[in-house]
């Protein structure tokens, strides 16, 4: 449902009514087929929001052309027709498929839901109303949004960096950060946005790779790139890109003359009064919680923060304050993709986790005719063109196209249609595959990856295996593209079609296959993270073994007192503790560890071993890594011979023993980044300024007589957790930046130790005297991880975490099918994240196991027995580790080898296609039958 | 007649073939030289067919991938640049200028990109001329 | 009845010949019953244009099986390849040379003039030496395989071919059968161990020994390629296995893929180095890859490397 609003929500956890306001389209989604002739029609122009206001747009339109779905609208506030009955009417009488409805009227919904997930999103700060950064005013001033779409090819300025005012080149961008974010007094939004930091560098770095000479400088208070990988990011921007970084709060933009320059005025790392000149200025706007998102939060009857983002718990972070009511994505705090995308898992753990005993109630399988066995047969080809209204009828002269395509070897039949993809159509594809006996299918048409599926389903219901249809794309790949030379698209359009024919007549029929599924989930690591999966899944009704290293479950978190949001965390995890012992679908295994492992997706084998050499088997369908992270041990800032330089970890302990150092203590210095940040730990551990900052709270706040110094790089309260700095500073603790070429020496000196920094505020060496020094220590990967990494072949990023699938979109897949990460095995991170990732690992593993069997998709590697003779050079190509050798008959070693493909673990990627030079090994669907049948096709006129 | 070469694009499913489909969405225009062959990975790729395509009156071959690091099948791109490397210098070997062949990689939203790298072929090819030039 | 067979031998060293006496005891029966051998300058030479001046045309008479081996590289070859197609209804290429071009098509290579003057006036020929134009055949532009010049029916490649597969192929044809050939890769027949290729970075020159445990079988024995060493075993047609193993191989030696590609109009060139690199091995490792086309540089294959002409500047 798009263009739909929820208006209430009604009833309970498991029986809610939800109200949704569908506004209308005023176009027939069943009818639209996305080609654009309206667009082009209309005549009312306005700005585009999906453009940030660079570009215009028509008022019928669609965001953009990857738009799901992709549905022309129109605009009614815009649209000159709907405004005034009996005018305009431009795209009704352009439209061939009749798809314009005027009379649209907006429709109310009651949907019965067990569980509702809110994910509204955000939207960036307006800064037009806070006029020191003169956006609004001076052209040349815009919004990151507004760059992002500068940069890109399919917006305005095409991808070349011109400046709005004047198309001159840009040779200067500054990058202001914190607009709209950190900021109480100009936009009222106190919380870091999290995000900007990140995404400033990465246009900076991209505005320069597309406009070589170009200096980009970005103005920060902190740089918060605290996510995986992301330091590392910065440092390339900085050492090999030439990002120029400068931290300091710019005052104010003006307008340089008349010559639309921007003059910035601030205050340098030196303390002196700076005045630059820049060809555009980019400001860094923050994420905050749209208008229609706090109504609906209104209408949810859920709570918000003091920062209006959704109240979650640090334990359930996809749980709002009314039962049944999930959240994701940036509504419960700023989040960058891959949180997000966590987050989404989550909720739908989160979800099935309610609604577990509901699962395939309301799924319906689809049923189809039996297939018939044309394998014997001789080709019967039927080829079908796709008039596509004028879309392709208008360039290319389709009765031409028939003439030449009936003449075609093997093609028993050619039919126009106006669109193939129409209802009508699919039931005349269908009737016409029964009466003329057809057995392999040519449509002429758009592109295969959209419209491929549509069609395979019709040779279902045709009873007609569906691998025997094949596009040829003669719009998006032709008549859109030639529009102006009508001939050479003819003329192409007739080398697709031979193509596609001489294709499908080497088409075989292919049958997906299906692999049964141990429903069974295995658990490595007994920590926070851990222990969530385990109950997501257990409460889902699977059975899950745990795996623990130590005698305890708790991992990590039992050294830890309080969330930053103030939420006890020995209560929590005791809870945690608790509800797996007991629960009577998990098993817990104290004292084991992995020690072997085989097998595949859907069917793994672990074995673990205790101490004693104990082993037991577990036959598992999926499995989680969540084995959690160590504490770095510092060798620096004499903590081996001063007995009052501490961990942040031993502080705790110490602090909350009430311990006679402690209480005596004055003075105490926080130091940050101990083993993070730095030469081959150039990542950071994400969770140490927030911790520092909460125990220098808890400090003042006992007694504020105390002098707390915290020494840091740069502070990183990111999100909502900015609220905790703010506090600080208000407490009266004193932030000391210091670089990584002048870190802070630590020297006892008799009873007091010497903490010696560089003062940047005052521009001279500082001497501390502290009777207790608090070292924030980083967090390292577990030093065993490569053994699970090779028993399981899934594997270690540079830092030595494990690595996920895709550091945006499978942020807890790894690339082996059927292993999932979360947690501090992942990358350091705070609790709630942990809670999310496993939630979301859970998911994922669920979305596996709850199936009794995975079914694979057909296009997979076929071992042609009659020529592979298992020379091997394919095997070590796969990236799968599907390929294994055999004997060709398994008692008789005389007999030869060959190749055997897992067909579970095939991926379908060719590669050993590509490799072998004997044909040994195909892709069905892809032979090098099919694809030289193709080349000879395209060059055969 | 001025030459009309004859060019073919290996594309992969998940890239530079669905760059091809939003350049026609956004209605770019590019020479029709080019005929699009769908592969599900440039890694599927065998080097046979690049000097298949030429003995049968191709006058170019291109491949376009994924970027590196960005292959669904995560090291197909690499296998096609490794063999591409390999393949530009055995065209010589079997009498081809090495100009004939082409790698590029095009993500699913390049369709710029897509178009430039069609453009440019096809008019490195009209320089070079026919294929067969070289040949016998 | 015995069927009437004729032989001819085109640029070839007799080593395919050799092989034919190689059938050994059952040669016997197949040269006094199957075959009625009317034509065979091996056994009865028999010169057309003779030393004496006898004939002044080729006499070839009618047969039923041809068989010829060697490559086509000059006028000669050439005329009696097409009478023995004229002559004979199924005619058979035996050995690489008749296939695919064999050793003497490495001269597809070079630049033909500068080879053939590099033979015939070197420091050690008679002073003033040229090359010969008179009482010589004069050569073809390049060297051909049998099928590039005439209709082959059926091809038996090897260097020298099996003599058990000659003999297959004789008793097939005479039977009105099919024969049963090998159909793969020299792989198929190979014992060596084989995992996988992947720890393989370069190929190494075949200047030192193969890793090997003396006295034990081939089983015992890690793969070639495998090893590093270039062996042409997957790109190279099998059949020169006897006693269960491939020759060289058996010899420790690597494949050196003198039975041409596996599949018809296969490049072992094209496909080697694919497989090379395929597997993350460094191809510039590989020393003088045109080498691996010494068996198969006819069919326009091997070509003399052309120095780049700057014609596209204009």
């Amino acid at each position: 449902m798009t263009l739909s609003e929820v208006t209430d929500i009604a009833g309970r956890a498991g029986n809610f009514t939800v109200t949704v306001k569908e506004a209308p389209r005023y176009v027939d989604m069943e009818k639209c087929i996305g080609c654009g002739d309206c667009t082009e029609k209309c005549p009312k122009q306005i700005d585009s929001e999906y453009d940030a206001e660079t570009v215009k747009r028509r008022a019928i339109y669609v965001k953009y052309l990857q738009a799901v779905p992709l549905k022309y609208q129109i605009d009614p506030e815009a649209c000159i027709r709907l405004q005034n009955t009996g005018t305009c009417g431009a795209c009704e009488e352009v439209c061939d498929a009749g798809a314009i409805n005027f009379d649209d009227t907006e429709k109310i919904h009651r949907i019965d839901v067990g569980a509702v997930v809110l994910a509204p999103g955000f939207e960036v700060f307006d800064p037009t109303d806070s006029g020191v950064w003169g956006y609004g005013t001076f052209p040349n001033v815009i919004t990151s949004l507004q760059f992002e779409r500068y940069l890109s090819a399919s917006g305005s300025a095409k991808g070349y960096l011109v400046r709005p005012s004047d198309s001159k080149a840009v040779k200067k961008i500054a990058f202001l950060q914190c607009v709209g974010s950190r900021d109480e007094n100009l936009c009222g939004n106190g919380y870091c946005s999290s995000v900007c930091c990140m995404s400033a560098i990465k246009e900076a770095v991209i505005a320069k790779e597309h406009s070589p000479g170009l200096q980009t400088s970005i103005f920060y208070m902190d740089m918060r790139t605290h996510g995986k990988e992301f330091d590392q990011y910065m440092e390339c921007a900085r050492e090999t890109s030439g990002v120029r970084f400068v931290r300091c709060r710019v005052n104010g933009v003006e307008e340089d003359g008349t010559c639309d320059d921007l003059r910035l005025s601030y205050i340098n790392e030196e303390g002196l009064q700076v005045e630059e000149v820049y060809d555009m200025v980019v400001l860094s706007v923050g994420l905050q919680t749209p208008k229609h998102a706090l109504e609906l939060a209104h209408n949810a009857d859920i709570k918000l923060t003091g920062d209006n983002f959704a109240a979650t718990s640090d334990f359930a972070p996809v749980q709002t304050s009314r039962a049944g009511i999930f959240t994701c994505g940036s509504f419960a705090g700023p989040k960058n993709i891959s949180q997000s995308v966590t987050s989404g898992s989550a909720a739908a753990a989160a979800v099935s986790d309610l609604l577990a005993s509901a699962r395939f109630e309301l799924s319906v399988g689809a049923s189809f005719p039996d297939e018939k066995d044309v394998s014997a047969d001789e080709s019967r080809i039927g080829v079908f063109l796709c008039h596509c209204g004028s879309n392709i009828a208008g360039v290319v002269d389709v009765e031409a196209l028939e003439e030449y395509t009936a003449t075609l070897p093997d093609v028993v039949y050619v039919e126009q249609n106006l669109f193939s993809c129409s209802q009508d159509s699919q039931d005349m594809i269908v009737e016409r595959i029964q009466e003329q006996n057809l057995n392999r299918i040519v449509v002429a048409a758009c592109s295969p990856r959209t419209h491929e599926p549509l069609f395979r389903k019709t040779l279902k219901a045709a009873g007609l295996n569906e691998y025997l249809v094949e596009m040829a794309n003669i719009r998006n790949q032709n008549s859109w593209v030639h529009t102006a030379d009508p001939d050479a698209a003819t003329s192409k359009a007739k080398d697709l079609v031979r193509m596609a024919v001489a294709r499908v007549t080497c088409s075989d029929s292919l049958k997906s296959i299906s692999v049964p599924i141990t429903q069974k989930g295995l658990v490595i690591g007994g920590g926070t993270a851990g222990m969530i999966a385990a109950l997501n899944m257990a409460e889902q009704g699977f059975e899950v073994h745990l795996v623990e290293k130590t005698d305890i479950l708790g991992g990590n978190a039992l050294n830890l007192k309080h969330t930053w949001s103030g939420q006890h965390v020995p209560t929590e995890v005791a809870k945690l503790v608790d509800k797996v012992v007991w629960h009577e679908k998990i098993v817990v295994h104290r004292e084991f560890e992995v020690t072997a492992a085989e097998g595949f997706v859907g069917n793994f084998k672990s074995t673990l071993t205790r101490r004693d050499g104990l082993k037991r088997t577990i036959e598992h369908g999926a499995g989680i890594i969540a084995t959690g992270a160590e504490q770095y041990i510092p060798q620096e800032y004499n903590y081996e011979s001063i007995t009052r330089v501490v961990t942040s970890v031993q502080f705790d302990k110490l602090y909350e023993l009430n311990e006679v150092h402690v209480r005596r203590a004055k003075n105490f210095v926080f130091i940050q980044c101990v083993g993070s940040r730095e030469e081959n730990n150039m990542y950071c551990s994400k969770v140490c300024c927030t911790h520092s900052v909460q125990s220098a709270i808890g400090l003042k706040k006992e007694n504020p007589n105390r002098n707390v110094y915290i020494l840091y790089r740069d502070m990183r309260t990111y999100g909502q957790r900015e609220a905790l700095y703010k506090q600080a500073r208000k407490l009266g603790i004193v932030f000391i930046n210091y670089e990584l070429h002048g870190k802070p020496n630590v020297i006892e000196n008799g009873q007091v130790i010497d903490v010696e920094v560089w003062d940047h505020i005052l521009h001279r060496p500082l001497k501390l005297e502290a009777d207790m020094v608090i070292l924030a220590i980083a967090i390292r990967p577990m030093s065993d991880a490569s053994t699970l990494s090779k028993l399981y072949k899934v594997p270690l990023g540079s830092d030595g975490f494990f690595q996920e699938a895709h550091a945006k979109f499978r942020p807890v897949d790894f690339s082996v099918d059927g292993m999932f990460v979360a947690g501090l095995a992942h990358f350091p991170k705070s609790i709630e994240e942990s809670v999310s990732q496993a939630l979301a690992a859970s998911s994922r593993a669920v979305t596996l196991l709850s199936k009794k069997e995975v079914s694979l998709d057909g296009v997979t590697a076929i071992v042609d027995e009659q020529n592979c003779d298992g020379c091997a050079l394919c095997v070590d190509v796969c990236p799968y580790n599907a390929i294994t050798l055999v004997d060709r008959i398994a008692d008789d070693p005389d007999a030869g080898i060959l190749i055997r493909v897992n067909k579970a673990q095939c991926k379908g990627c060719g590669i050993c296609q590509g490799s072998c030079p004997k044909r040994g090994v195909h892709i069905a669907g892809f032979t090098m039958e099919q694809i030289s049948a193709q080349i000879r096709a395209a060059l055969a006129v | 007649m001025s030459f009309e070469p004859k060019i073919i694009a290996f594309c992969c499913h998940w890239c530079s073939y669905a760059a091809a489909d939003l350049a026609g969405a956004a209605r770019m225009q590019y020479p029709h030289n080019v005929r699009i062959i769908r592969l599900m990975c440039s890694g599927m790729m065998h080097p046979e067919f690049v000097l298949d395509a030429l003995s049968q009156g191709a006058d170019g071959v291109m491949v376009l991938g994924c970027h590196l690091d960005e292959c669904r099948y995560r090291e197909g791109n690499y296998r096609a640049l490794d063999r591409s490397d390999m393949v530009v210098e055995l065209l010589e070997d079997f009498g081809y200028e090495p100009e004939r062949f082409n790698l590029t990689w095009v993500s699913s939203q390049e369709s710029d990109k897509f178009v430039k790298a069609v453009t440019e072929m096809t008019a490195r090819i009209k320089k070079l001329g026919p294929a067969n030039g070289i040949q016998g | 009845m015995a069927v009437t067979t004729a032989l001819e031998w085109l640029g070839s060293c007799s080593g395919c010949e050799i092989a034919i006496l190689n059938i050994g005891e059952d040669l016997l029966p197949l040269i006094t019953e199957t075959l009625d051998i009317v034509h065979a300058p091996l056994l009865m030479d028999h010169k057309y244009f003779g030393q004496c001046g006898e004939g002044v045309t080729l006499e070839i008479p009618d047969a039923v099986i041809g068989i010829v081996t060697g490559c086509v590289n000059n006028r000669e070859h050439l005329e009696v390849l097409q009478e023995m197609r004229t002559k004979c209804k199924v005619l058979v290429a035996l050995g690489t040379c008749a296939t695919h071009g064999g050793i003497p098509a490495l001269m597809n290579g070079q630049d033909q003039q500068e080879s053939w003057e590099g033979i015939f006036t070197t420091v050690s020929t008679d002073p003033g030496a040229g090359v010969p134009d008179v009482e010589v055949p004069p050569p073809l532009d390049r060297v051909y395989a049998c099928d590039e010049k005439v209709r082959i029916d059926m091809q038996l490649p090897g260097c020298p071919p099996n003599p058990e597969f000659i003999a297959e192929v004789i008793v097939s044809l005479a039977e009105g059968r099919d024969p049963i050939l090998p159909s793969k890769s020299v792989c198929d027949t190979c014992l060596a161990k084989r995992e996988g290729k992947g720890t393989v970075d370069k190929v190494k020159r075949f200047i030192e020994n193969v890793e090997f445990e003396p006295g034990a079988p081939i089983e015992e024995m890690r793969c070639l390629l495998e090893q590093g060493y270039m062996c042409m075993g997957p790109v190279t047609a099998a059949g020169c296995a006897k006693r269960g193993v491939p020759g060289c191989i058996s010899a420790r030696v690597p494949c050196r893929g003198c039975f041409g590609p596996v599949r018809k109009g296969g490049n072992q060139l094209l496909d080697m180095m694919n497989g090379l690199v395929s597997n993350g091995i460094d191809y510039k490792s590989v020393v003088d890859r045109r080498s691996i086309l010494r068996f198969t540089g006819a069919h326009g294959r091997l070509r003399p490397v052309k120095k780049r002409v700057a014609k596209e500047k204009n």
